[in-house]
């Protein structure tokens, strides 16, 4: 068994391989793939759009229709203001079909097989590091944009800067309100990342112990991404919703007395 | 068994930095930044405004169906509280009618009644007169015809003919008699 598992090729690489050069910028594999899913999200959102204009509809047409007022449906829920709902919308909503599309683009065949110069042509771009960490600093950052528009620049940054010696507890709040808007971001381009490495990862070993069972078995596993992929899209959708509407949200006094719930007991016990 | 770890870290980056190991490189990260923002103001600018224009288009004719539903059910209601009431006034105005036909046919009939009574009643009286024009002229005719009689049978027995005066006096005497 062991003998076997030495004897496979496995070709595993935590980052994205380089194919080329262009302009002095490196172009690896998943950017590639990552082309690939562009031409995809904008060719599928462009069709329904223009289908939706001409007032012409098809089941498929309507499946888009139904996601993307879904979607929106969440995003009104989520931002309360719903001003600022219409506004972050198309951000996060690209983030799902985005995400969604290239996710799903690791299932298709020749993941490990087609290479160019040993190098994979194939990897998803939401196994690339590189683009989950991008959209988590645009998230983290529009957030951020919103949270001083609407709470103004002082009133975001006494989020996290308060007077140690006026408000002790606070300040500490701050300090970890800082970590954890750094952790957030981090959790996010980390927790898409490893779910579509590990996802190609797993492809690729069933692929191999497989063997010539591989068309039977894959299909299972393909249908199982699928299903992963649309999750972690809706995941980083959703989180980047909630992480606006926390960040628009004024923060409460960390004094325990001028907390809603304190307020709350009291009236409750008047 | 070695193998595999072999094969696992000869797959592992060689580079000492985390972002390379990583695969981070600041030009792609800035690169893909760009590129996802030009495809966010690229969707939002001329696809997204007809998507959701379709759905807003959607959610106004569900909830101008759900409108118009509701002011025809609130029409409906009224309607038959309408209908209601007209059927209570019909059924009012058909039961005074009842009874004023009732009253009418009543008087109607007792008119017609006391109407042919009266007739009746003229129809006897009258059949009586005739009655009693009748009887009295035929007891005329009945007196003339036995005065007639008597005279004849006068004259067989007498076996002449007897003058008026005679006959008078011989019938009127006979006629005492025979009474």
């Amino acid at each position: 068994m062991i003998d076997n598992f030495s004897a496979l090729d496995l070709h595993i690489s935590i980052a994205s391989e380089k194919l080329f050069t262009l302009g002095g910028i490196s172009v690896t594999n998943a950017m590639v793939t990552g082309v690939l899913g562009l031409v995809l999200t904008l060719g599928v959102l462009i069709y329904v759009a223009i289908m939706l204009r001409t007032k012409r509809y098809n089941r498929f047409v309507g499946l888009v229709q139904w996601v993307f007022e879904g979607l929106l449906k969440s995003v009104n829920d989520i931002i309360p203001d719903q001003v600022l709902a219409r506004k972050i919308a198309p951000l996060s909503i690209t983030i799902f079909f985005f995400v969604l599309f290239n996710y799903w683009l690791s299932v298709i065949p020749g993941l490990d097989s087609i290479t160019y110069h040993g190098v994979p042509v194939i990897r998803s771009l939401t196994a690339d590091l590189n683009f989950t960490l991008a959209i988590a600093l645009i998230t983290m950052v529009t957030a951020q944009i919103y949270a001083i528009k609407y709470l103004t620049a002082l009133g975001n940054a006494s989020r996290y800067f308060r007077n140690p010696i006026k408000d002790p507890i606070g300040s500490f709040e701050g300090i970890l309100e800082l970590v954890g808007e750094v952790s957030r971001g981090s959790a996010l381009a980390l927790r898409l990342f490893g779910n579509a490495f590990a996802g190609e990862v797993l492809l690729i070993v069933i692929a191999l112990l497989s063997s010539y069972l591989a068309s039977v078995v894959l299909p299972f596993f393909m249908a199982f991404e699928l299903f992963i992929g649309f999750i972690q899209a809706y995941v980083f959708f959703a989180l980047s919703l909630i992480f606006t509407s926390l960040a628009v949200t004024p923060h409460e006094d960390s004094n325990p007395d001028h907390s809603p719930t304190a307020k709350h007991i009291r009236s409750v016990a008047k | 068994m070695t193998a595999i770890f072999t094969s696992f870290a000869s797959s592992a980056p060689s580079q000492t930095n985390l972002f390379d190991a990583l695969g981070i490189d600041w030009k792609t990260l800035i690169l893909q930044i760009i590129a996802f923002l030009i495809l966010v103001w690229l969707l939002g600018k001329y696809v997204y405004p007809w998507l959701v224009k379709s759905v807003d288009d959607r959610q106004a004719n569900i909830e101008a169906v759900n409108k118009a539903a509701q002011e025809a059910r609130a029409s409906a209601l009224q309607t038959e509280a309408q209908v209601e009431k007209l059927l209570a006034k019909a059924r009012i105005e058909a039961s005074d009618i009842m009874a004023t036909a009732k009253l009418e046919s009543e008087s109607v009939i007792n008119n017609a009644e006391e109407k042919a009574k009266k007739r009746s009643d003229q129809i006897v009286a009258d059949a009586q007169i005739e009655i009693q024009k009748e009887v009295v002229a035929a007891k005329t005719a009945l007196h003339n015809e036995t005065v007639e009689l008597v005279a004849m049978a006068t004259e067989k027995i007498i076996g002449s003919k007897m003058s008026p005066k005679l006959d008078e006096s011989i019938i009127k005497e006979t006629l005492e008699k025979v009474k």
